[in-house]
């Protein structure tokens, strides 16, 4: 009993360097700034009330009280101002602009934690308050922020490191954190490939056409989807084993660095064949900073020792 | 050592929680949908989903404090959801036209439409929510928002209507025979204008 909780611990608390982190890191700060900025023309359109909304803001965050009354919102943001003599679309440019500046301090890694829990709160209010409007996109921000503003911030490619007098110790939960995220990708991928098993469509490839032709995804011309009609089945038997075999092919060495590669080739292609740039950025930033760090530095350092091998 | 207790007690009922929320999703795609298994598994499948969704709280009065931690605790952790994203099966989308009527009996047709491809795709979602929700006076409520959000680009329109429609996408072999996407009427609402145009009167 007590060796395996000696192994358990191993397990969840391995010796980690932060190249990961410093991966989630800048990979989220691009991710929210690029959030910010597809939505900047829209964002009061998206997220304001009656006079000036798509879908009034109030609606969705009274259906998000009767689940949770402390989940946050913009309304709560919007009374905030409201207290100080700001009107609401005052207030939800002043919003876009701290979250495009969460962003930035992510990338550059300035007030590293500080940016974290900023970016964290108000993506997470955006995609709360725009329940509505918000899509498989947000939860895996939500995601992605939730762990990252946990995780012991800052890493040594922050500037926050470069500009600290000590250089503090290596965390010992920088392996805990990194666990957590490539463990909630094994569920993602699992239950996501199981369930597309369930269904024949993706059996014989009908699905990936129906995918590939469904509004608004439908940035290929169906013409010339036609001329691929041979590859649908493989492509679809390929996402439901490549999704499903996840969590078993991911871990060994032998098969980690194929099983990444092919993962982010598939987000990849769904970004381009779909529309769906920040959907695939987010995927492959957390699959990236899961278990592609490792991969660079394994190859770093043997890179590095190559000539020491040579030197008698 | 006592922090990394901590850390595994947290770490349990996180991957308990999305373990959970994943299978109860995966149960009632299986009860729900069309999918490779006979029939019968659907009544085994809901039962099975009754029992995970209990065991999560779902049961309780919305109100419990119980069950609001756990709520909150799920929002803001990002973990409500399962991912079961286009499965078993990709769905049809919907389709939301608005016939503006004017005073002088001019008839326009407009979309909701939004200024970039990002907030498109929102949209997107957001029809088909409209499309999947079984609350009829829901449904009706986002549909007049949405005509709302017309009226105040077309101030000087007297009536909307607003049609609610699915798209069929033909198969592969349909679409080779010639046949394309094709809409199928739902719903259709009547918007008349009473005394200023933020607040439309359902009519009919």
């Amino acid at each position: 009993m007590r060796a395996l909780k000696e192994r358990l611990f191993e397990f969840l608390f391995p010796t980690e360097s932060d190249a990961w982190l410093s991966t989630l890191r800048v990979g989220l700060g691009f991710q929210i700034t690029l959030y910010s900025l597809s939505l900047r023309n829209d964002w009061n359109y998206l997220f304001g009330r009656v006079d000036s909304g798509l879908i009034n803001r109030d609606l969705a965050e009274a259906l998000l009280s009767i689940e949770s009354r402390f989940a946050p919102r913009l309304g709560w943001l919007a009374t905030l101002g409201a207290h100080v003599g700001l009107r609401e679309e005052t207030v939800l440019s002043i919003l876009w602009i701290c979250l495009l500046a969460a962003g930035c301090g992510l990338i550059a890694g300035i007030f590293s934690r500080t940016s974290a829990i900023l970016a964290w709160f108000l993506h997470l209010c955006a995609a709360k308050s725009g329940e509505f409007v918000s899509y498989g996109l947000d939860n895996f921000m939500t995601i992605g922020l939730f762990y990252l503003m946990l995780s012991p911030l800052p890493d040594r490619y922050a500037l926050d490191w470069q500009l600290r007098k000590s250089q503090p110790e290596a965390s010992p939960l920088l392996g805990f954190w990194r666990r957590v995220l490539q463990l909630h990708l094994c569920v993602i991928y699992f239950f996501s490939g199981l369930t597309k098993c369930l269904g024949s469509g993706w059996w014989d490839g009908s699905n990936v056409w129906r995918a590939l032709i469904r509004p608004p995804f439908n940035v290929i011309d169906p013409e010339m989807l036609v001329g691929w009609k041979y590859l649908f089945p493989v492509a679809g038997v390929f996402i439901c084993l490549l999704e499903i075999g996840y969590p078993f092919f991911i871990w060994s060495d032998k098969t980690r660095k194929i099983w990444l590669i092919c993962i982010c080739a598939m987000h990849a292609g769904i970004g381009f064949m779909m529309g769906m740039y920040l959907f695939a950025l987010i995927m492959i930033i957390l699959n990236v900073a899961a278990f592609g760090s490792g991969l660079v530095r394994l190859q770093r350092e043997s890179t590095s020792l190559r000539p020491q091998e040579v030197v008698p | 050592m006592h922090q990394k207790y901590v850390c595994a007690a947290w770490f349990s009922l996180h991957f308990l929680l999305i373990i959970s929320f994943s299978l109860r999703d995966t149960l009632w795609l299986v009860a729900h949908g069309p999918t490779i298994f006979p029939s019968s598994f659907r009544s085994y499948s809901q039962k099975a989903e009754g029992v995970v969704s209990a065991i999560l709280c779902e049961r309780l009065a919305a109100s419990n404090p119980v069950r609001q931690v756990l709520a909150t605790y799920l929002h803001i952790a990002g973990i409500e959801t399962g991912y079961g994203y286009f499965a078993p099966n990709v769905p049809g989308s919907y389709k939301l036209v608005f016939e503006l009527h004017y005073p002088d009996g001019r008839i326009e047709y407009e979309l909701p439409r939004v200024n970039s491809t990002a907030a498109g795709l929102r949209v997107a979602g957001l029809l088909d929510k409209i499309g999947r929700t079984p609350y009829d006076a829901l449904r009706e409520l986002l549909v007049k928002m949405l005509a709302q959000s017309i009226w105040r680009q077309h101030p000087e329109v007297k009536t909307i209507r607003a049609v609610f429609g699915s798209t069929r996408l033909p198969s592969l072999s349909e679409f080779e025979r010639g046949k394309r996407e094709s809409y199928e009427f739902l719903y259709a609402y009547d918007f008349s204008l009473r005394e200023k145009p933020a607040e439309p009167e359902i009519v009919k």
